[in-house]
């Protein structure tokens, strides 16, 4: 049941497109103490399913660029070979720490982007003032 | 004439390139810790591609899928996977990505991204330090 209310949060992130995805590992892993490695495994499949209906909407409604896609797509599959294969031959600890290194690097670039935006809004108001 | 040849050859090559390096990067990240592709595609396409944001997000979703599914197969192989967890996570994956589509348009981005931010701050630390 808490497995269901944990993927339910997430899902409801994820349609924000703020990764979902650091939020059920980082709840299964302290809520429920699973190890690290099932963790990001389950997140592998909690991606698939609504990632599908994604695609298909974004395809219907043409917001994907094919050709790039495809492209991405290949060297995406060779990055993904490597990066699976450390990631399941590494130590748990070693693991969980490099993922705690990875957020702090994403909560980075938020408050990168959140700034960015503040001192935009801050010249449009000006720009409004002077009006 | 030759010039301008030469110049949309070189711009070619180098959207390549770049492409490539985003394809990696984001597969590397996608292997190792099973998420944050999107982060790493989303911007990238946007920034070095010069895409627009709707059709940057569309784009990567497309991009992570074949990554998740290779990365699957590979934590499969390694016996990582959790059926039993990982089914019912996703089914409430799915009735939350119908309500977040319903009701997060009703709150303000910047908000649910400073939200977003303090929780990434906490889990880091208890990642890295517990």
């Amino acid at each position: 049941m808490i497995e269901i209310l944990i993927g339910i949060l997430s899902g409801i992130i994820s349609g924000t497109g703020m990764g979902g995805g650091t939020i059920l590992i980082f709840l299964l892993v302290y809520m429920l103490g699973i190890e690290q490695h099932i963790a990001q495994a389950t997140n592998l499949i909690f991606f698939i399913p609504t990632s599908i209906i994604a695609i298909i909407i974004n395809l219907k409604n043409k917001n994907i660029a094919l050709q790039s896609a495809v492209f991405i797509s290949i060297f995406g599959i060779l990055g993904a070979i490597i990066g699976a294969n450390i990631s399941i031959n590494i130590d748990v600890n070693l693991l969980r720490k490099c993922f705690g290194v990875f957020l702090a690097v994403i909560a980075i670039h938020e408050i990168y982007t959140i700034i960015k935006w503040y001192k935009k809004q801050k010249i449009r108001d000006t720009k409004k003032n002077e009006n | 004439m030759y010039k301008k040849q030469e110049f949309v050859k070189n711009r070619n090559m180098k959207n390549i390139a770049k492409k490539m390096i985003i394809g990696l990067l984001a597969g590397i990240v996608s292997g190792l810790f099973s998420t944050g592709g999107g982060m790493i595609v989303v911007p990238a396409l946007i920034y070095l591609l010069n895409m627009e944001d709707k059709k940057a997000r569309g784009t990567s979703i497309f991009c992570i899928l074949p990554m998740v599914i290779t990365s699957g197969f590979f934590y499969y192989k390694g016996n990582y996977i959790d059926w039993n967890i990982s089914i019912l996570c996703a089914i409430g994956g799915m009735i939350g990505g119908y309500i977040g589509a319903k009701v997060l348009k009703k709150i303000p981005v910047q908000y649910l991204k400073m939200a977003f931010t303090i929780f990434l701050i906490y889990a880091s630390y208890k990642m890295i330090f517990n």
